[in-house]
């Protein structure tokens, strides 16, 4: 009798201690609803709101006014969209010759594909910038999509998972019916494959859609920017002057991850898991 | 149109491999497939590396003519107080972030792996920190931590305590982009941790219990020992995304600066490596010493990197 | 739907192909600089009158589509990025005049106004003013917008319950030393806790270095940060951090903000266009502020420019704009609408200026203003000014907000100086 009720408590102080932790990961959520539903005077006043205020509209309102929002996040549904579905293309069929298929060079291909993955972003960052002056595709999306559209990380992360998700039986048993290296790709290894390539998507949904550093300077026409850029705009030109309006649209750019989220969390939570362990 | 499209292909074929058995003709499918990679890696990965290396030994401000310059940006490099101060300034945050999370992770994922019900809930919660936009949560989290209206300050004073300028002190500011770090990973890490709990046989726990080990020798005897691939992986992972830490201090400070959009706050204290790259490069218009800074950056990272490696190859080694 | 090895294939490489040529396509689609009617003028937020950029698309709107876009940021940075990357160059771009310098370098990125006929404006704008626009070999890049006469901007109220000088001659007269501006800094303290006369160390050692005549880098681009004007203003504002007198928060924060509205900064050296910048930060403020005289002498800080990019493909139609937007009617309505003081003489009868303004109490700026536009001392500025002050204001920055040893830092910023200036090749 005593050890169940002292059990019991016990799972009590562990749920208790984990909604703690659940209510530190939600908070700066709910501390956004706050500040984006107050004026800058509200704010700026003390002792801090802590409870919704009612001026949400007229901040959405300034914020429309101030920032082509809707624009922005267009743009970066272009980017993100269309990295991703060259990534899980041009990935995924490198994964495959990986995975699958031996040829000549490809140790030193591989290797090399490792080394690619290590080297940091910002080295080639200014040549880049010329490059892409040159071809006239500074303050263009072309300038943020067509770097991104194949990556080191994907490949190796897919060769892995093509590695065992793929039966080599299989394989054999098409090239027996007179299938081709494409209808290999398309028809045996891609339906096997599909969870692997959902996790590879939205991973890179996500990276993209957050990617900031490069669009910052790449971006150079302001009016044609992706969200992160104009929130970082709007925040550098009104962060000081129009405090809930800015916080309106930081609140507004979390929304389009969490649908992504809500959508494939089952997919990114698992796979995220096995990928470590193994 | 199709007509045209076959060219490239052909081109593919004479990339670069040993001598062949059969002849490329065999395999040209298969360079085919992996050849968009290897195409975009050499126009905006190996030829932008080389440049930069030829960048960085001349001075340019991205309009006017180049110059030689030799070794002067490297000689400059070497002295530049600045470029140290940001390493230091990128291994105190990272380390203020990463071990506080690595901590809370693990003690999350270990209550998360007693729990039995509402499992799949409290992940959900856990991980959502993850996929948030930096640069909103940085804007939201730059509110919490202001001196005069912030949340973390009115905590402060509810409590009788002082407030802290958070993003105006060399300290405050380290502490307010590492918050933000951990904030963002703990869940995400808590739940690759809870993964690999998850694989450790439940025979050794009920061996531990029958040698009568309490809870907490249980956890440094055998789930300790037992996590450290797992931990090592969280650990080096979080080293090559701590050392390029950028948006998080760019965000959060960025409104402390009217004459540079790099600076890293008061004092510089939240200028990473990579902040003071951009900074040199994009708001000097120093193309060149910028390349110079990004090589300095390419060193620190690859001897990390050495470093990491020597702690999985010790792994082997047990 | 069968797909062939080959269709396969192709749709891939298209996909490919598409995407590089839709990226050229669009960056032919939009070509540096205007298409015909498209005429782009980059500035900052307060950098021109919003109703005279108003009126400009207005009365040119029959032949030009002028489109005003305000750049947030560091605004240099951005505009040199930008001429760097070759594409979306603006046709008429604000330069501010602290930065001006340092684009006369690249003065090929511009239009050389002369071409255009400038010279038969020059009698109309301030000789000084209109000199600082102009390159080392003679070509003029920088069209005048306004100049940055610096007053003390403060909280009346604020001053009067601390038992200060509040009257607007009062505070002229009483605080006209840094001394006295000091002391007044400490009564205010001690009297109303917690409040602070300046934000930060900064605005003592920049004012009191844009009071002179001399900056970082002289004609002869030889270094003389190290020299008296410097060390003085240096111990000025380290003399402001020892008495206490300023807050530890950052300019233009919304923190500054926070503390202006709660009258906890009741006090600041401003130039004109900074009032704007007050008004727009906290509006609720209004009719709580006064200006008077800033101690010692007027300073200049900032004043800028507009110029015209090499991107441009209707050079003169841009100039008309420029010149009418910036004649002094204009000015005037610049002034009402963003505090910026005119660089026309012209302006400064006109009535506009001569208004009461409401936020201030009723009080007419320009009777303070106008006085101190009058006494500004010229400087020289060179293209090394931007990277070889920076240092010395870092440093003062560390005294102020960190608490660094004052001696230390001077020699940290002076090695600093010396290594940078050896770099860009400037004698010291």
């Amino acid at each position: 009798m005593a050890t169940i009720k002292g059990s019991r408590r016990r799972a009590l102080a562990l749920h208790a201690t984990l909604v703690v932790g659940v209510l530190l990961s939600a908070f700066p959520f709910y501390w956004a609803v706050i500040m984006s539903t107050h004026t800058s005077s509200e704010i700026f006043s003390y002792p801090p709101k802590l409870l919704p205020g009612t001026h949400f509209l007229d901040n959405l309102r300034h914020l429309l006014d101030a920032i082509d929002f809707y624009g922005s996040m267009a743009n970066s549904l272009l980017v993100a969209g269309s990295v991703t579905f060259l990534v899980l293309f041009f990935d995924s069929l490198a994964a495959f010759v990986f995975a699958k298929f031996p040829f000549p060079g490809k140790r030193f291909l591989f290797a090399s594909l490792m080394i690619i993955f290590m080297v940091p972003a910002q080295l080639a960052a200014i040549p880049q910038f010329v490059i892409m002056a040159k071809l006239g595709w500074i303050g263009s999306m072309t300038s943020l999509i067509v770097p991104a559209a194949a990556n080191a990380f994907g490949i190796f992360w897919m060769r892995q998972y093509m590695k065992s998700a793929i039966h080599d039986e299989l394989l054999d048993a098409s090239r027996i019916d007179g299938a081709n290296f494409l209808r290999q790709y398309w028809h045996v290894a891609l339906p096997v494959v599909r969870p692997g390539l959902a996790f590879l998507g939205i991973f890179t949904f996500m990276g993209q859609w957050n990617d900031y550093a490069w669009p910052l300077i790449a971006l150079t026409n302001p009016d044609n920017v992706t969200l992160q850029v104009a929130l970082s705009q709007l925040n550098g030109t009104h962060g000081t002057t129009d405090y809930g309006m800015v916080m309106t649209g930081a609140l507004l750019a979390l929304i389009p991850l969490l649908i992504v989220f809500a959508v494939g969390a089952r997919q990114i939570i698992g796979d995220l898991a096995k990928g470590a362990i193994k | 149109m199709a007509t045209a499209l076959e060219k490239p292909t052909v081109t593919v074929e004479s990339a670069p491999a040993p001598p062949p058995r059969k002849g490329f003709r065999a395999y040209w499918h298969l360079y085919a497939a992996i050849s968009p990679f290897y195409l975009l890696f050499i126009c905006f990965g190996l030829v932008p590396v080389g440049f930069s290396l030829y960048l960085s030994f001349h001075r340019w401000d991205g309009l006017g003519p180049m110059e030689w310059a030799g070794l002067s940006q490297y000689q400059y490099l070497l002295g530049d107080s600045d470029f140290w101060s940001s390493i230091g300034n990128t291994i105190v945050i990272w380390a203020l972030a990463t071990f506080p999370m690595i901590f809370l992770a693990m003690v999350t994922a270990v209550l998360l792996n007693s729990a039995v019900r509402f499992k799949n809930a409290y992940r959900f919660a856990y991980f959502l920190p993850n996929v948030t936009s930096v640069v909103a949560i940085a804007i939201i989290f730059g509110s919490v931590f202001s001196t005069n209206f912030g949340l973390v300050n009115a905590l402060l004073q509810a409590v009788g305590l002082d407030q802290v300028a958070w993003l105006n002190t060399p300290w405050g500011i380290k502490v307010a982009v590492a918050t933000l770090m951990t904030w963002q990973w703990t869940g995400y890490n808590a739940i690759i941790f809870l993964a690999g709990l998850q694989t450790i046989p439940g025979e050794l726990y009920e061996a531990a219990r029958m040698d009568g080990a309490g809870p907490v020798q249980t956890f440094f005897r055998i789930t300790l020992p037992m996590m450290r691939p797992v931990l090592l992986f969280v650990l080096v992972i979080s080293t090559v995304t701590g050392l390029q830490s950028f948006s998080e201090p760019q965000v959060l400070l960025q409104n402390t600066s009217n004459d540079s959009t790099f600076s890293g706050g008061p004092g510089h204290a939240g200028r990473t490596m990579v902040l003071y790259f951009f900074q040199q490069t994009f708001d000097n218009n120093d193309f060149g010493y910028g390349a110079a800074v990004a090589w300095g950056i390419f060193l620190v990272v690859v001897l990390f990197s050495i470093i990491n490696w020597r702690l999985v190859q010790r792994r082997g080694e047990d | 739907m069968r797909l062939s090895r080959r269709g396969l294939l192709r749709a891939g490489l298209a996909g490919t192909a598409a995407t590089a040529l839709g990226g050229l396509a669009s960056g032919c689609a939009v070509p540096t600089g205007s298409t015909g009617r498209n005429m782009v003028l980059w500035y900052w937020d307060g950098g021109l009158g919003d109703t005279v950029v108003e009126k400009a698309r207005a009365r040119y709107g029959g032949t030009v589509d002028l489109k005003a876009i305000k750049i947030g940021g560091y605004y240099r940075s951005k505009l040199i990025t930008t001429l760097a990357g070759r594409a979306h160059i603006p046709d008429v771009a604000g330069l501010k005049g602290e930065d001006m310098a340092s684009y006369l370098p690249n003065a090929d990125q511009f239009v050389d106004l002369r071409t255009l006929g400038a010279e038969k404006y020059r009698s109309r704008y301030l000789a000084w003013k209109w000199d600082q626009g102009i390159a080392d070999d003679g070509s003029m890049i920088g069209f005048p917008i306004d100049c940055g006469p610096v007053a003390h901007i403060y909280q009346y109220d604020v001053f009067r319950r601390a038992g200060l000088p509040y009257e607007p001659d009062d505070v002229s007269r009483e605080l006209d030393t840094w001394e006295k501006f000091f002391t007044a800094g400490e009564q205010l303290k001690r009297r109303i806790p917690g409040t602070y006369l300046l934000t930060d160390v900064n605005s003592v050692f920049e004012n009191a270095v844009q009071q002179g005549g001399k900056r970082y880098v002289d004609r002869d681009r030889h270094f003389i940060g190290d020299q008296e004007h410097i060390r003085a203003a240096w111990a000025l504002a380290v003399e402001a951090k020892r008495r206490g007198i300023v807050s530890d928060l950052v300019n233009g924060t919304p923190d500054q903000l926070s503390a202006l509205q709660d009258g906890k900064l009741p006090s600041q050296l401003g130039a004109s266009w900074a009032t704007s910048d007050i008004k727009n930060g906290v509006p609720k403020t209004k009719g709580r502020w006064r200006v008077a005289d800033m101690p010692v002498r007027p300073a200049n800080n900032g004043g800028s420019f507009l110029a015209i990019t090499k991107a441009c493909r209707e050079p003169e139609q841009a100039f008309r704009i420029i010149t009418w937007m910036l004649d002094a009617a204009n000015q005037a309505q610049g002034y009402v609408d963003a505090g910026l003081f005119p660089s026309t003489p012209a302006s400064y009868g006109l009535r506009q200026l001569r208004e009461p303004d409401e936020f201030f109490g009723g009080q007419v700026t320009m009777d303070v203003f106008g006085p101190a536009a009058q006494k500004i001392a010229v400087a020289y500025n060179s293209p090394y000014d931007v990277a070889l002050g920076q240092p010395i204001k870092d440093e003062i920055k560390n005294v102020g907000v960190l608490g660094k040893n004052p001696d230390q830092a001077w020699k940290d910023a002076m090695s600093t100086c010396r290594r940078i200036a050896d770099h860009l090749g400037v004698s010291h």
